[in-house]
């Protein structure tokens, strides 16, 4: 019988003879006793001497059976459950530091798998299409800087190019990413989402229809086209209706007719809703002024092609392209990334800050738990003197600490799990719509894991250092009482200080980068937007970019708005403005296209030095519903017709800008898009204020308001937007509360009343409006807020356990001091001055690692820089105070020592 | 090895297993007597020794133990190893 099959027999037989194997080994041995016992006795030793004899040549029985019994069973298993149960216990009797020290694990292991759960998904997921690692994202860098910024959307005619002269790429497709499109049909008008995709789109993709067909090269007519809808779209709109084919939808004014339906599992890059894929034709004579750049260029390198091989080809294609059209490509180079990177790098600018956030949660977490374990080992130093005379090995003592923690970190672990599932649920509520598939995060398997190894570890590396000082333990010395008091290791003490600093310098950091966005998002908040949104509603509309509404013409990018746009929009606004408790009705477009104008009378400056102005077309009223103040002149109003001399009223940054010393008012302006000039000059007749719109941390942009009804017909490359959509904004007489609801169903009607096709969308107060526009700082304000209160939560229980260890410890000095005399102020600065101490060191190391690490978040910041002094001298002398606080208790405690008692404690 | 030899000598108990080892060594090799039960113990566990419950000379219960053939071997090997050691450091003393 081999021998391990000899001894796991054996083993199992005292396993299960576990009573017999006992009786033997102690039969055994008693046998031995006695017959030594017996020996001596006939050597003339008396009964006891002889006794005494035979055990002193025996030595120690109970090792010695120790180590048979272990070598025989299955013993560290046996043990290991023993010293669980024994852990229970133990800790079961204190249940402040249990829950003290799983709290704080769970906390910080569950603020980590949150956000590692929200990386995971959003950036080290696999994209799911076919071979991902072969898509590539090829962009344009901007002319003239080859090497900086990111690959932006090419021209439409250059990627054509691309795809003609690539050797390295198997085929280029261009795609739009999810664009409001509106729709109309059997179903009704809505607001649909569309991507726009070159009809390679799904072959590179790897991608089939569910059934149907994709689109053929030759689909994508101006008339009349063919669209593919998702899963989701043919559900919802069509019933899930199997002979779905072949039936038609209206988008965007073009009689489209469905030709396939993609399964469920291919949506939109982002997890956002999509509706349908509509075919574009790149080649087109619309795009061959090279100026379109709306949509993204995804190519699928040939097997075995690698990045950088695609990158040297490209470099050579731009060369190429810079030759044959320098007025557009000049300086003008490319840049191939992978698809995964250009679609998330994003997100991870986000989300990187925000997981040095956790991870510093987690270190205080485990110092925190390191502190609180480090204390306890030291005041149970006497029972551990104890048990290793009793016969106890240091091994054992030493597993015995470790399962104590051990236990503790998957205590920790299971409630930090529990947390992750609350914390995803925060985080998905809180980033709305900024991470629009944040709705698609699971608590994935490998994150729970993950995130279970992690409290594990935590545990054991914390529990490590307590464990070897425990089986360090001087056995005199520790039982020694009144050594144990004064000398209870200085290392020890040394290292829990540097923990409880170590604390407050991470909350430190911390709470500075939640400080310095609660700034930011104040300083936001209190910036004057320019206009009063109190009690006013808003809409958005777009008449569709097709018939009736809007010709092509043809050879070109030139389109042309029928007079219907005005009319409906001039309906509409007589509609709306008729509704009662309404005061006034203005829109405005959401498009501010950039254009260059010229002023009369002046010299005309050379093409590429032309002045620049956002464009905005906008309803009469706009201005007096929004309550915008006038500077100078006038208003535009209802006489601003399209028969008389044409009007514009500029802002205060336009009129600062260019005509810094003298009258703008008056003077003639010449507007101009792309080469198109516009059909008449038109006339400055008011300075109003400027507004901020989107972006209130950003200088007003120069502006030109024109009224919608004061225009030509034709625009050039996509300018025709700032006449077809408007937003609709709808002041409401008395406070909007709940009358709100009756006043959007009545505007619903009255656009149904004008044209029953037409979508409304984006609908809510302007006050929401104006508060999503600060949405990435409050985001990331609350989240801080919420990581720098754990944090500070923490930090402060380190400083409280320091010092109520540090007072326990020194009871008998203490004692000592006021027998002698010593007043309780003196007692107080004792511990006091300890505390401000550490708190001291401990902000002045977080502060000099705050000032390296707030620039990471500086993007999200508004009003303050990254090293502002008055948030670092806020949140160190708050965390000073804190620190106070957290020894004023322990403080407290010593200064009621009773001497006597304290003495008598020896 | 000295416990294998010991045990060639026919089935023992542990007591006389140390007692021959005490008297024949003439205490020089003087250990804890407890330390062979550990020994016992393992040798049993490699299968080099055979243990079986019998009645000692005075009646008592006792644990006998006897070499088994795998102990055999192992003392055969461990002997020749011992020889050739003590031969080596013989002659170097001798030199």
């Amino acid at each position: 019988m081999p021998a391990w099959r000899t001894k796991t027999s054996l083993r199992l037989k005292a396993l299960i003879h576990r009573r017999a194997f006992e009786r033997d080994l102690e039969d055994e041995i008693d046998f031995h006793l006695a017959m030594r016992e017996r020996k001596q006795q006939n050597l003339g030793l008396g009964a006891d001497a002889a006794r005494y004899a035979a055990r002193q040549r025996f030595g120690n029985v109970t090792l010695l059976k120790e180590d048979t019994r272990e070598m025989r069973t299955f013993t560290f298993f046996e043990t290991l459950w023993q010293d669980v149960c024994f852990a229970t216990r133990t800790l079961r009797k204190s249940p402040a530091f249990l829950a003290v020290v799983v709290l704080s694990l769970a906390l910080g292991i569950g603020a980590n798998s949150t956000i590692f759960s929200v990386l995971n998904t959003l950036m080290y997921r696999p994209l799911p299409y076919e071979q991902p690692d072969r898509l590539m994202n090829i962009g344009e860098t901007e002319a003239g800087r080859p090497n900086s910024g990111e690959g932006e959307p090419p021209a439409i005619a250059d990627a054509a190019d691309w795809k003609k002269q690539s050797h390295v790429f198997e085929d280029i497709a261009l795609t739009s990413f999810t664009e409001p499109t509106p729709l109309a049909g059997d179903g009704g008008a809505e607001q649909a989402h569309a991507q726009f995709v070159t009809p390679n789109f799904f072959h590179l993709m790897g991608v089939s229809p569910m059934f149907g067909r994709v689109f053929t090269a030759s689909e994508a007519q101006d008339l009349t086209q063919t669209v593919i809808i998702s899963s989701p779209f043919w559900k919802r709109r069509f019933n899930s209706d199997p002979r779905v084919l072949g039936k038609t939808l209206k988008i965007s004014g073009v009689l489209s007719t469905v030709v396939g339906v993609m399964p469920p599992s291919f949506g939109s890059f982002f997890g956002d809703p999509l509706d349908l894929w509509v075919p574009i034709d790149a080649d087109s004579t619309r795009y061959s002024e090279r100026k379109d750049h709306w949509l993204v260029a995804i190519g699928r390198l040939k097997p075995g092609a690698t990045q950088s091989q695609a990158q040297i080809e490209m470099n050579l294609i731009a060369r190429r392209l810079e030759h044959a059209y320098p007025a557009t490509n000049k300086g003008v180079g490319a840049r191939v990334e992978p698809l995964h990177d250009a679609l998330y790098s994003g997100a991870g600018r986000y989300l990187y800050p925000l997981m040095g956030a956790v991870v510093c949660v987690l270190l205080i977490a485990c110092v925190n738990a390191a502190n609180l374990l480090q204390g306890r080992t030291e005041t149970r130093r006497t029972e551990f003197a104890v048990r290793a005379s009793l016969g106890a090995g240091r091994r054992r003592l030493m597993r015995q600490l470790l399962v104590e923690s051990g236990l503790l970190g998957l205590a920790g672990g299971a409630l930090g799990i529990a947390l992750t599932f609350a914390g995803l649920r925060i985080f998905r509520a809180l980033a709305g719509g900024d991470f629009s598939n944040a709705d698609g995060i699971p608590v994935d398997i490998r994150v729970l894991l993950f995130t279970l190894a992690v409290s594990f570890a935590t545990a054991m590396l914390v529990g490590t250092a307590p464990a070897f000082q425990a089986a360090r333990t001087d056995l005199n010395l520790a039982l020694r009482e009144g050594e144990r008091r004064t000398t209870a290791g200085i290392g020890g003490r040394r290292t829990r200080h540097a923990l409880a600093v170590s604390e407050i310098a991470l909350a430190m950091v911390l709470l500075v980068g939640a400080g310095l966005t609660i700034n930011s998002v104040l300083r936001l908040q209190q910036v004057n937007p320019g206009f009063d949104p109190t009690n006013v509603l808003r809409f958005e509309l777009s008449v569709a970019e097709g018939a009736p509404y809007v010709e092509r013409l043809p050879g070109g990018d030139i389109e042309r708005a029928t007079p219907l746009v005005a009319a409906f929009y001039r309906q509409l606004l007589d509609k709306v403005t008729a509704i009662p408790g309404v005061e006034s009705a203005g829109m405005m477009t959401p498009f501010g296209f950039v254009y260059t104008f010229s002023v009369l009378g002046r010299p005309a400056p050379p093409p590429d030095k032309m002045p620049r102005t956002v464009f905005s077309e906008i309803g009469p009223a706009f201005f007096r519903t929004l309550k915008i103040p006038l500077k100078k002149g006038r208003y535009l109003s209802a006489s601003d017709l399209p028969g008389a001399p044409w009007a514009a009223v500029v802002n205060d940054a336009f009129a600062r800008r260019y005509f810094p010393n003298e009258n703008p008012i008056g003077q003639r302006l010449l507007l101009r898009f792309i080469d198109l000039d516009q059909k008449q000059p038109r006339q400055i007749v008011g300075i109003v204020g400027d507004v901020k719109w989107n972006l209130p941390d950003k200088d007003p942009f120069p502006v030109v308001y024109v009224s919608y009804l004061q225009q030509g017909s034709d625009y050039r490359g996509g300018s025709i937007m700032s006449h077809l959509a408007q937003t609709l904004m709808v002041r409401s007489a008395a406070s909007l509360g709940n009358r709100a609801a009756g006043l959007t169903a009545a505007v619903k009607k009255a656009v149904a009343e004008v044209d029953p096709d037409q979508p409304v969308t984006g609908l809510m107060t302007m006050e929401q409006s104006l508060a999503r526009s600060m949405g990435d700082s409050q985001f990331y304000a609350y989240l801080l807020e919420i990581f720098a209160s754990i944090a500070l939560l923490l930090a402060a229980i380190g400083i409280y356990g320091s010092m109520s260890y540090f007072v326990t410890e020194r009871t008998h000095e203490i004692g000592i001091r006021v027998a002698l005399g010593a007043q309780r102020a003196n007692i107080l600065g004792l511990v006091t001055r300890l505390g401000l101490k550490l708190s001291l060191a401990g902000v002045a190391i977080g502060a000099a690692l705050a000032l390296g690490l707030t620039r990471v978040i500086a993007r999200f910041l508004f009003g303050v820089t990254a090293t502002d002094p008055v948030t670092f001298a806020a949140v160190g002398l708050g965390l000073l105070c804190i620190g106070l606080l957290a020894c004023y208790i322990p403080a407290r405690r010593a200064t009621r020592v009773d001497p006597m008692v304290a003495l008598r404690h020896e | 090895m000295l416990v294998l030899k010991t045990l060639t000598r026919g089935r023992m108990h542990g007591y006389a297993i140390a007692e021959f080892i005490e008297e024949t060594t003439g205490d020089v090799l003087r250990v804890e007597e407890g330390a062979l039960y550990p020994a016992l113990h393992r040798l049993e566990l490699r299968g080099l020794v055979a243990a079986e419950w019998g009645v000692s000379e005075n009646n008592r219960r006792a644990r006998f133990y006897r070499l088994t053939a795998a102990g055999r071997k192992e003392l055969g090997q461990e002997s020749a190893h011992w020889n050739r050691m003590t031969a080596a450091v013989a002659r170097i003393m001798e030199a």
